[in-house]
């Protein structure tokens, strides 16, 4: 189902574009559902037989990558699924640039009414990993500019792109984690959470809505996501602080918060950024405070094929990142940020959004379930996470 | 001034590619714009009858600001993804060895 945004941002799309972003939302779908299906069926009946005629037996991600590169079906899973990205963004772009002047308006008129604030730093260093490619193919990227338009394009393109899975105003992963948080430590009471890399603060306010006595700070290095993500807040109700700041670099004294979150960030991320945001993460927390990511589960978790199939975003999605955080090992990175080994976890948690609060609550007491549709969007995603907490003493 | 802003749309970068043949996959993206576009018309023509059915008046306005039934909007799902199925319906077809044998007319 196509989602509509329920905030004062939300663009006025004319009916043809409200009507090609339902195509492209749906047409989303197909791929991640259906031609996923397909597809994985063509690699066990043409792609396999291949490669163990071939002498590969037992294939790994890079057999698989290689074998399926010929595959008439792969390939046009690949054609369908890079044009339906393109298609979201065209989908969104001429009714964003029509109503940019009064999205602009809108955020200044709303801006503090909820109490929350935007804090921007003109001299912030950009990162190459967000100045170098339009992550996403998003055209423009996430950094271009103050205005709003980044994270209005954002925004509105991610609510044709989720293809209705994740939630009401896109915060089912915000949601779901703290939710995770609140129902497996209901005697954790955080006073202060920090949010990394939130872009349009979607997953951020669920934050605020799950523990509306603590300070929420969402941070991330486009001012223009920013602008858009405070306006998003306060037409929320929502009191959090923005401040446009690096993430391995944080503007924070030491122990300065009781949750550090982040969520599909660390693969967007060089390994040297995976590790100088987790050892400031580590630097930030307070003792027996809570390190929170929500991520892609890592490869070495699943089959070949699966590892196979979440990492298409590698190689066809401008994420360069992707594989290689997915390779690593998430404990270990944790370990090497200063976190002690039996202090880790990692969980699976299944949407909050379309579940009632009492089967929540029993599947969050379960063990992890990792499967085939463990961070992969489609109707049964089950969201990945893990985590440590910080020592006390 | 933000009301001169203008949003890029293309991505930066060279574009993945997936057919070895040459112009398959601008082809592809052509289909799918195309496939887009009918979509858009599809959708149109079917607030127009819609609207036309429920009150008869300005088609124009009345498109822009019609509220479509569930049950209506459930039909236009569903006839979205038969759309869909519909212009991938030669991929479901057996390929390669699963391929059936090709008739000639003496067969037939």
């Amino acid at each position: 189902m196509p989602l509509q945004l329920n905030h004062a941002l939300r663009s006025p799309h004319a009916q043809d574009a409200r009507a090609r972003q339902d195509f492209v939302s749906s047409l989303r779908g197909f791929v991640l559902n259906d031609m996923a299906t397909e597809m994985r069926s063509r690699y066990d009946s043409e792609v396999a037989p291949k490669l163990a005629a071939s002498g590969v037996a037992n294939p790994d991600e890079d057999d698989i990558r290689r074998g399926m590169a010929g595959n008439l079906y792969f390939q046009f899973y690949s054609a369908t699924r890079v044009n339906a990205q393109e298609m979201v963004w065209r989908a969104v772009t001429p009714g964003i640039e029509a109503d940019l002047p009064d999205i602009e308006r809108r955020i200044d008129a709303i801006s503090g009414k909820a109490g929350g604030s935007l804090t921007l730093d003109p001299q912030l260093p950009m990162p190459k990993n967000v100045t170098a490619i339009d992550v996403h193919l998003m055209p423009g990227g996430y950094v271009a500019g103050t205005s709003a338009a980044a994270g209005a394009v954002y925004d509105n393109g991610l609510a044709v792109f989720s293809a209705g899975f994740m939630g009401q105003n896109l915060d089912d992963i915000g949601m779901s984690m703290a939710q995770w948080v609140r129902h497996r430590h209901p005697e954790f009471k955080p006073r202060r959470i920090l949010d990394c890399g939130c872009t349009v603060g979607h997953n951020t306010a669920p934050w605020k809505q799950t523990y509306p006595d603590a300070a929420v700070v969402g941070i991330d290095v486009s001012a223009a996501t920013l602008r858009y993500a405070h306006g998003r807040a306060e037409s929320l109700g929502l009191a959090i602080d923005y401040r446009q700041m690096d993430a391995t670099k944080l503007d924070y004294p030491d122990a300065s918060f009781d949750v550090v979150f982040s969520s599909m960030f660390l693969h967007e991320l060089s390994s040297k950024q995976i590790r100088a945001y987790l050892a400031e993460a580590h630097r930030v927390l307070t003792p027996g405070g809570l390190l929170l990511t929500m991520e892609l589960p890592p490869n070495r978790i699943l089959p070949a094929y699966d590892q196979f199939y979440l990492d298409w975003d590698c190689y066809h999605n401008n994420e360069p990142f992707y594989r290689t955080y997915r390779d690593q090992d998430p404990a270990a990175l944790l370990c090497e940020a200063g976190f002690g080994a039996d202090d880790t976890f990692d969980f699976t948690v299944p949407q909050y959004t379309y579940m009632t609060e009492e089967a929540f609550s029993a599947a969050v007491n379960r063990p992890p379930e990792v499967g085939a549709d463990t961070g992969r969007l489609s109707a049964t995603v089950h969201w990945f996470g893990f985590g440590a907490w910080k020592r006390a003493g | 001034m933000s009301t001169a802003t203008t949003i890029p749309l293309d991505a930066a970068g060279p574009r993945p590619t997936f057919f070895e043949g040459s112009g398959v996959d601008e082809l592809m993206s052509m289909v799918l714009e195309l496939a887009a576009e009918l979509w858009v018309v599809r959708e149109r023509v079917y607030r127009l009858e819609a609207a036309a059915g429920s009150k008869g008046l300005d088609l124009t306005t009345l498109v822009e600001t019609l509220e479509l039934t569930s049950a209506q909007t459930a039909q236009l799902a569903d006839l979205r993804e038969r759309f869909t199925r519909g212009l991938f319906r030669s991929l479901n077809r057996p390929t390669g060895d699963n391929a059936p044998e090709s008739l000639s007319m003496g067969d037939l």
